[in-house]
C-alpha cells in the first residue's frame, strides 16, 4: 500500500455565492464521502485551509499576500489516503463532491524515504 | 529540474539544516511530506483524467510542512529559511481551519 | 452516485440563515445589513466544512452559538462611537446578546425583517427579491430562477433595496397603532405574490415552485403566531394558500403539463391541506369582516368541495366573484366573472362583460382574454372563430406550460 495525497483545487466557497440550501446539500455530500472513506479505512489524515494566502518567493524572500477571490485553482484542502496504486487512489477521488463547481483533484503519491 | 548529483546532495543538506533549525527553535512540526512528480488531475462532472508524467508546470506542489506557530508572521519567518527560493520556488502559507468555536 | 440521507432537517440552513440574519440585524441595525450577510454566510461555510467530519448533535444550537460568536466578533470591530449608536450597554452586552438569540425573540426579529422587506420606501419589485433573500435565505441565483429573471436583475434589485433601507434609515421594528393595518396589508400582498410566483410559475421544476409556495405559507404562519399580525385577513390568506396548494399536484401531469380544472384528477388533491385551510377559515370569518382573501378562499373551497367539475356550484362561485369585484374592481376579476357566466350558460352576459374592457388591461395576462373568448365561441359552436382567438392568445402567451396547453386545445378543436 502507498500513500497518496488528494489535493482539492477550486474557487473558494466564499466566492461561489452558494445559497444556504446549496451549502447544506454540499455539506451532506462531503459527509457521505467522508463516511464512506472512513468505513473503507482509506483516509490517513486531511485538512481544510483558510482562504487567506501568503506567498514567499525569490532570493529576497518577497512576501505577498494574495486575494483568494476569483482564483480558479485555490488549494482548499487535502486528504492523504492509503491506496494500492494510482488507479485505486483515482477511484477514491471519484467521490470528491465539488466537480460540478469546477473543482479539480490532483492526485500525487507521497514519497517514502527509507533509510 | 536538472541538477547534478552533487548539487542534489548539497541541496539535501540545506533541507536538513532547515529542519534542524526549526526543531532547535522549538517550532512543532506536526507533519510533512514530499510528493512524487507524476501528477494526475481529475476534473469535471465526468471526472476526466489527465496524467502528466514530468510536469512542465512551473508551480508543482513538491511537498508541505504543517507547523504549529503563534501567527502568520511566525510562519512567514520560518518559511524564509526554505532553501529553494533561488530555483524559483515559492512557499504558500495557509492557515489550517480549526473547528472549535 | 446515490444520495445518502444526512440526519438534518430539509432546508435547515436556509431557515437558520433567516433567523440569524434577523437576530443580528436586531443587534446591529439595518444599516449594517451587508456586513451581517457576509458574517452569516461565513458561519455557514464554516458549518459546511466542519460538519463533513461529523454532524453535531444539536445542529441548530451549533449554528446559533456560531452566530452569537460572530456577533461578538463584529461588536469588537465596531468603533466606540458605533457601539454607542447601537444603544447596547457594554456592561450588559453579553446578557442582551443572549436574549436576542432566544427562540421567541428570534421570531420577533424575523417579523421585523418581514415588515422591513415590505416597507413602502422599497420599490415593490425589490420587496419580493429582498424578502426571499433576507427572510427565506434564497441566493440571488435561486431567486432569479424562481422568478424567471436574470441573476443580474435580482442582484441589482437587492442592492437597490439595501440602499433604500440605508438611505431612509428604516427602523427595525413591527409597526404599531395606526400604521399597522396598511403595513400589514402590504406584507400580505407580498406574501401572496411570492405564493403566486410559485403557484402559477411556468418554471418546469416542481420543486422550485413548491419552495416558493412553501416559503409564502411559512411566513404567513409566522404572522399568525404574533398577536398583532394575527388578523382575520392573515388567517384568510393562509387558508387561501392552503386551498390552492392542495391542488398543486393535481394541476400538473407527469410531464409537468398543465391540466385544466375540468380534467384534473381530483383524488390527487391533498386532503390534509384542505383541513388546515378550513381551520384557518373558521378563524378568518369570526369577526364578520371579509377581505379579498376571504372571497378568493371561498371560491377555491367551492372547487375543492365539488367531486367532479360538473358538480361545481357555479352560482355560488358567481356570488363570491361579484363580492370580490366590489372590493377589488379589476379586469382580471371581470374576466373570471365572464368565465363563470359561461359555465352558467349566460353566454351573452359573458360576452358583454368581456367587451366592456380591453385585453391590454390584463397586461401580461392578456392571452387569457383571448382564451376566454375562444371558450365563448366554442360554446356557441363557432369553431373557426374559436381558433382565431386561440391564435391571438398564442401570440401573447409567454409561459411555456400555458402555451403548450393552448396549443393542445387548438389541436383538439381542429381535428374534432
Amino acid at each position: 500500500m502507498k500513500d497518496f495525497m488528494l489535493i482539492f483545487m477550486s474557487q473558494s466557497y466564499e466566492s461561489q455565492g452558494l445559497s444556504p440550501d446549496e451549502m447544506q446539500a454540499r455539506m451532506g455530500k462531503w459527509f457521505t464521502w467522508q463516511q464512506k472513506m472512513a468505513a473503507d479505512g482509506v483516509v490517513k489524515n486531511g485538512n481544510a485551509l483558510h482562504e487567506q494566502r501568503r506567498h514567499i518567493s525569490g532570493p529576497d524572500r518577497v512576501v505577498s499576500d494574495l486575494a483568494a477571490t476569483g482564483v480558479k485553482e485555490l488549494v482548499g484542502g487535502y486528504y492523504v489516503v492509503t491506496a494500492r496504486d494510482l488507479e485505486h487512489a483515482s477511484e477514491i477521488a471519484q467521490g470528491y463532491p465539488d466537480y460540478d463547481l469546477g473543482g479539480t483533484v490532483e492526485i500525487r503519491e507521497v514519497m517514502v524515504f527509507d533509510n | 529540474m536538472n541538477l547534478t548529483p552533487e548539487q542534489i546532495e548539497q541541496r539535501m543538506g540545506k533541507w536538513f539544516a532547515w529542519n534542524q533549525k526549526m526543531e532547535t527553535d522549538g517550532v512543532r512540526i506536526k507533519t510533512g511530506d514530499a510528493l512524487q512528480d507524476p501528477v494526475r488531475v481529475m476534473s469535471g462532472t465526468d471526472r476526466a483524467i489527465t496524467d502528466t508524467a514530468s510536469p512542465e508546470t512551473k508551480e508543482l506542489i513538491g511537498g508541505f510542512y504543517i507547523l504549529t506557530v503563534n501567527d502568520l508572521a511566525e510562519a512567514t519567518k520560518i518559511a524564509e529559511d526554505f532553501p529553494d527560493y533561488d530555483l524559483g520556488s515559492v512557499v504558500e502559507i495557509r492557515e489550517i481551519q480549526v473547528f472549535d468555536m | 452516485m446515490s444520495e445518502t440521507k444526512v440526519p438534518l432537517v430539509d432546508h435547515l440552513f436556509r431557515h437558520q440563515y433567516g433567523k440569524m440574519l434577523a437576530a443580528l440585524t436586531r443587534i446591529f441595525g439595518p444599516s449594517k445589513l451587508e456586513i451581517i450577510e457576509d458574517a452569516v454566510q461565513d458561519t455557514f461555510i464554516k458549518a459546511m466544512m466542519t460538519w463533513r467530519e461529523g454532524i453535531p448533535p444539536n445542529p441548530e444550537g451549533w449554528l446559533m452559538t456560531a452566530a452569537k460568536n460572530r456577533a461578538i466578533d463584529l461588536l469588537r470591530k465596531l468603533s466606540a462611537e458605533e457601539k454607542r449608536a447601537l444603544k447596547i450597554d457594554s456592561g450588559t452586552t453579553a446578557i442582551a446578546l443572549g436574549e436576542v438569540f432566544l427562540e421567541s425573540e428570534i421570531e420577533d426579529a424575523q417579523l421585523r425583517m418581514i415588515f422591513m422587506a415590505c416597507h413602502p420606501s422599497l420599490n415593490p419589485r425589490d420587496q419580493i427579491a429582498f424578502a426571499l433573500k433576507t427572510i427565506s435565505g434564497f441566493s440571488s441565483k435561486e431567486i432569479a430562477s424562481a422568478l424567471l429573471l436574470k441573476d443580474e436583475t435580482i442582484k441589482k434589485r437587492l442592492v437597490r433595496a439595501r440602499k433604500s433601507i440605508a438611505s431612509s434609515d428604516l427602523e427595525f421594528k413591527i409597526p404599531q397603532g395606526a400604521d399597522l393595518p396598511s403595513r400589514l396589508n402590504r406584507v400580505l400582498e407580498v406574501l401572496y405574490l411570492i405564493f403566486n410566483e410559485g403557484f402559477h410559475s411556468g418554471k418546469k421544476e416542481i420543486l422550485v415552485r413548491k419552495d416558493l409556495c412553501g416559503e409564502a405559507m411559512r411566513l404567513c404562519q409566522m404572522l399568525l403566531k404574533n398577536s398583532f399580525t394575527e388578523t382575520p385577513k392573515t388567517h384568510a390568506l393562509f387558508g387561501l394558500m392552503c386551498f390552492h396548494a392542495a391542488r398543486m399536484e393535481g394541476k400538473l401531469n407527469e410531464e409537468n403539463e398543465i391540466i385544466d380544472l375540468k380534467n384534473q384528477d381530483r383524488s390527487k388533491w391533498f386532503g390534509p391541506l384542505v383541513i388546515i385551510g378550513n381551520q384557518a377559515m373558521i378563524k378568518a370569518v369570526e369577526s364578520g369582516e371579509y377581505s379579498t382573501y376571504h372571497y378568493e378562499a371561498a371560491i377555491a373551497a367551492e372547487h375543492l368541495k365539488a367531486k367532479t367539475f360538473e358538480e361545481t356550484d357555479w352560482s355560488q362561485i358567481h356570488n363570491y366573484y361579484q363580492q370580490l369585484y366590489e372590493l377589488q374592481p379589476t379586469e382580471f376579476n371581470l374576466l373570471n366573472i365572464a368565465f363563470v357566466k359561461m359555465q352558467l350558460g349566460k353566454l351573452e352576459e359573458s360576452k358583454a362583460i368581456l367587451e366592456s374592457f380591453h385585453p391590454k388591461d390584463l397586461e401580461q395576462r392578456a392571452y387569457l382574454y383571448h382564451g376566454a373568448f375562444a371558450e365563448y365561441h366554442l360554446l356557441k359552436n363557432e369553431k373557426s372563430k374559436a381558433l382565431n382567438c386561440l391564435d391571438e392568445a398564442l401570440k401573447l402567451v409567454k409561459n411555456e406550460a400555458e402555451k403548450r396547453y393552448l396549443e393542445e386545445k387548438r389541436e383538439s378543436i381542429s381535428i374534432s
